[in-house]
C-alpha cells in the first residue's frame, strides 16, 4: 500500500487539511473508489476505511492482480468532517456540485479539479455517495444516462438493481456525470445512512465492491456470490408524493411486495394525532425507495415502486 | 388612471407543523395594456437587497399610477426559510441551493416542485429581474449578468437598467440550473441584476438600481414620467467569462486586508491588499494586479485560503 497526498489545503489557524489516497498494486489504474465528498458522510468514509484495510491485507496475501492498481480516496473534505458541516464552510458550497473544477479557481473548485484529474484516467470508478433527503434503498448500484454509461458493467457489483436515471441540469457539476465524461465507467453506491454508521449496509457495500473487483479480475480474494441483477430506469419507478405534511408513519419497508391499492404509510396531524392522508400504491410492484424522517414536507417524495411487470 | 393590486401565493408546499412554505406575489395592474415586468429577489435567503428596491419600485407606482402601464409582478422573498437563518441555501435535510435548483419538476421534491411553479409563474413575461446581493466578502458594483446564449439579443437591453458593467456568463451547468439560465432557455428575457448591500451605501445602490429599473420601465412604456429616469449610456463595459475577466485568487490562507478598489481603473502591479499572518506578525502576499483594468469585484477584511476570490478586473484590451 502506498499512502499519497493528493492535495494540501493549507489554513490559517487550523491544521492544514491533506486530502489523502491510498493506492495498491503496480500498473494499470483499474479502480478508483471515492468516499465522502460531504462533511456528515461518515458511512462512506467507514466502508472506504474498511475497504483500505480489507485491501492492504489482500496486498500481504499477494491477491492483487499483476499490473493492476486500485487507489481509495476515503475523503475529500476531512475539515468540515472535523467540525460536522455538511457543505465547505468557508465557501458554504458542496464540493459535490463544484466537479469538473478549475485548477485556478476557488478552493472547492481545486479540490473538485485535483480529485478528477486523479481519478479520470482509471478504467473504473465508485462513488459513495448519500441522497439528498432520508430513506432507504433496494440495495442497488446507480449511474447517469450521460451517453457513456455502461450498465452491464454494473451487475457484476451482484445487487439487485443497476438503475440508470436521466440526469438533471444539476447534476451535470457531480463527481459522477463528470467521470463518466473523462472516459471512467463511473458508478454510485448508495452505502444505507449518512451521518450515522449502518454495519450491516457497510458490508452489503463492502461485499458488492470485493465482487466487482474480483469479477473484473482486479484482485483475487474470497468473497460471497452476489445476487441476480436486473437493470432499471426512471421509467421503471413509479413515485408516490405526499399531498400533505405532519408526522411520519410507515407500515411498509423497502423491499416490500405491494399491492396496487395497499397502504404504505400514514401523515399524522403532528398535534392532535389525526390522520392527514393515507398513502397508498397506485401499482403493484416492490417498494424501491422508502422515506424514513420523521417530518413529511408537502410534495416529499415517500415512496419509488418499482411496478411488478405482467 | 389606476391599479389593482393583488397578492397572491404562487408556489407553496404544506410544512409539517400548521405552516405553508409559500412564496408570495404581489401583482400591480394598470388598467391600461402594457408588458408584463417580473421582479423577484430573495433567492438566497440572506440577501436582502431585493427586499428595499422592490419596496421603493411598488411605494412609487402606488403612489403615482398615471404614469404606470401594463403588469408588473413583485415576488420580493423566494427563499423564506432562509431568510429566517439569514442563510443562503434553502434549509432541508440536506441545505440546498435554490438557484441551482431549475428548472425543478413539477412532481420532485418539494424544492423542485416549489421551483417549478415558479418558473411556471414567470415564464412568458416580457421581462424578468432577479436581484442579488452578493456574498458576505465580496464587495461588487452594480452588475447585470446574462448567459452567453442569447447575449447578441440582450446586451442592448441590459444597457437602459443603467449599471455599471454587463457581464456575460459562459453556458455551463451552474448558470443552466439558476433560475435566470432556466427562463433563458424557456426564451423568456432575463437578467441576473447584482449589487453590494453590504459595503457600499445600501441606500445609494438601492437608489441606483431602483431608477435603472423605472428607466427600463420606461423604455418598455410602462413609466412615462421621464423626471426620476436616468440618461442611458450606450457603451457600458461588457465583461466575457473566460476573455477579459482577471480573476485574482490568493495562495495563502490568512486574514485578507484589502486596499479599497472597488470601481478603480488600476494598472498592473498596483496593490489589492494585503494578505497577513496575525500569530506571526508578518505578510504573507502582497497582493498585486497582474493587469490593467476595472476592478469590479474586491474581497472585504476576511479570513481567506487558497484559492479565494480577491477580485476581478475587467482588463483593458492590450
Amino acid at each position: 500500500m502506498k499512502k499519497e497526498v493528493l492535495m494540501t489545503i493549507p489554513s490559517y489557524f487550523r491544521e492544514p487539511m491533506n486530502i489523502l489516497s491510498f493506492r495498491f498494486g503496480k500498473g494499470e489504474k483499474s479502480c478508483a473508489i471515492v468516499g465522502a465528498l460531504r462533511g456528515d458522510e461518515i458511512q462512506q468514509l467507514y466502508v472506504c476505511a474498511r475497504l483500505v484495510s480489507f485491501l492492504r491485507d489482500v496486498e500481504k496475501d499477494n491477491g492483487l492482480q499483476p499490473g493492476k492498481t486500485v487507489t481509495v480516496i476515503p475523503t475529500a473534505i476531512g475539515a468540515s468532517m472535523n467540525t460536522g458541516t455538511r457543505l465547505w464552510a468557508p465557501e458554504n458550497m458542496d464540493l459535490n456540485r463544484r466537479f469538473p473544477g478549475d485548477p485556478s479557481g476557488s478552493t472547492t473548485e481545486r479540490i473538485a479539479n485535483a480529485l478528477l484529474e486523479k481519478v479520470r484516467s482509471y478504467q473504473y470508478g465508485i462513488q459513495l455517495t448519500s441522497f439528498y433527503q432520508p430513506g432507504s434503498f433496494i440495495p442497488h448500484v446507480r449511474m447517469m444516462n450521460t451517453g457513456h454509461q455502461n450498465p452491464d458493467l454494473g451487475l457484476e457489483f451482484g445487487l439487485p438493481y443497476v438503475y440508470v436515471r436521466e440526469p438533471r441540469t444539476a447534476d451535470q457539476s457531480t463527481l459522477n456525470y463528470n467521470w463518466q465524461l473523462a472516459g471512467t465507467q463511473a458508478y454510485s453506491l448508495y452505502a444505507g445512512k449518512t451521518t450515522e454508521i449502518d454495519e450491516n449496509a457497510a458490508d452489503q457495500t463492502l461485499r458488492a465492491i470485493i465482487r466487482f473487483l474480483n469479477s473484473r479480475g482486479i484482485i483475487r480474494s474470497e468473497f460471497t456470490p452476489g445476487q441476480y441483477s436486473s437493470i432499471i430506469t426512471n421509467h421503471d419507478l413509479t413515485t408516490v408524493s405526499a399531498s400533505s405534511a405532519g408526522l411520519f408513519r410507515r407500515v411498509k419497508l423497502a423491499g416490500a411486495h405491494v399491492r396496487k391499492g395497499e397502504q404504505l404509510a400514514f401523515i399524522i396531524n403532528p398535534l392532535d394525532g389525526s390522520i392527514r392522508e393515507v398513502l397508498k400504491t397506485p401499482v403493484t410492484g416492490m417498494l424501491f425507495f422508502v422515506q424514513d424522517g420523521p417530518f413529511i414536507t408537502e410534495h416529499n417524495v415517500v415512496f419509488n415502486i418499482l411496478a411488478a411487470k405482467k | 388612471m389606476s391599479i389593482t393590486k393583488e397578492v397572491s401565493i404562487i408556489a407553496s408546499a404544506a410544512l409539517p407543523i400548521c405552516e405553508q412554505w409559500a412564496i408570495r406575489r404581489c401583482r400591480l395592474q394598470s388598467d391600461s395594456a402594457g408588458p408584463r415586468l417580473c421582479i423577484t429577489s430573495g433567492i438566497h435567503g440572506n440577501e436582502l437587497i431585493g427586499q428595499r428596491i422592490i419596496f421603493m419600485i411598488s411605494h412609487c407606482i402606488q403612489t403615482h399610477p398615471e404614469y404606470f402601464s401594463g403588469t408588473l409582478d413583485l415576488y420580493p422573498m423566494l427563499n423564506p426559510l432562509g431568510l429566517d437563518l439569514n442563510e443562503r441555501m434553502v434549509p432541508s435535510h440536506t441545505w440546498l441551493d435554490m438557484n441551482r435548483a431549475f428548472p425543478g419538476q413539477k412532481d420532485g421534491t418539494p424544492l423542485e416542485t416549489m421551483c417549478f411553479q415558479i418558473l411556471n409563474d414567470l415564464s412568458g413575461a416580457d421581462l424578468v429581474l432577479d436581484i442579488h446581493a452578493s456574498t458576505t466578502e465580496k464587495n461588487e458594483l452594480y452588475e447585470v449578468r446574462m448567459n452567453h446564449a442569447r447575449h447578441d439579443d440582450l446586451i442592448p437591453k441590459a444597457a437602459s437598467l443603467c449599471p455599471d458593467i454587463i457581464w456575460v456568463y459562459p453556458d455551463r451547468p451552474s448558470f443552466d440550473s439558476s433560475l435566470t439560465g432556466a427562463l433563458s432557455r424557456l426564451g423568456t428575457d432575463a437578467f441576473i441584476l447584482e449589487a453590494d448591500e453590504r459595503s457600499m451605501n445600501p441606500d445609494g445602490i438601492s437608489k441606483r438600481i431602483f431608477t435603472g429599473i423605472l428607466t427600463k420601465m420606461h423604455e418598455m412604456g410602462m413609466w412615462s414620467d421621464s423626471g426620476i429616469t436616468l440618461t442611458v449610456v450606450e457603451d457600458i463595459p461588457v465583461i466575457y467569462s473566460g476573455k477579459n475577466i482577471e480573476r485574482i485568487t490568493c495562495e495563502n490562507p490568512g486574514i485578507f486586508i484589502p486596499e479599497s478598489r472597488i470601481g478603480s481603473v488600476i494598472n498592473m502591479g498596483d496593490s489589492l491588499g494585503y494578505i497577513i499572518s496575525a500569530l506571526e506578525g508578518i505578510i504573507l502576499e502582497n497582493v498585486l494586479s497582474p493587469c490593467n483594468g476595472l476592478v469590479f469585484t474586491q474581497r472585504s477584511y476576511s479570513a481567506v485560503y487558497p484559492g479565494t476570490l480577491l477580485a476581478r478586473i475587467r482588463k483593458e484590451a492590450v
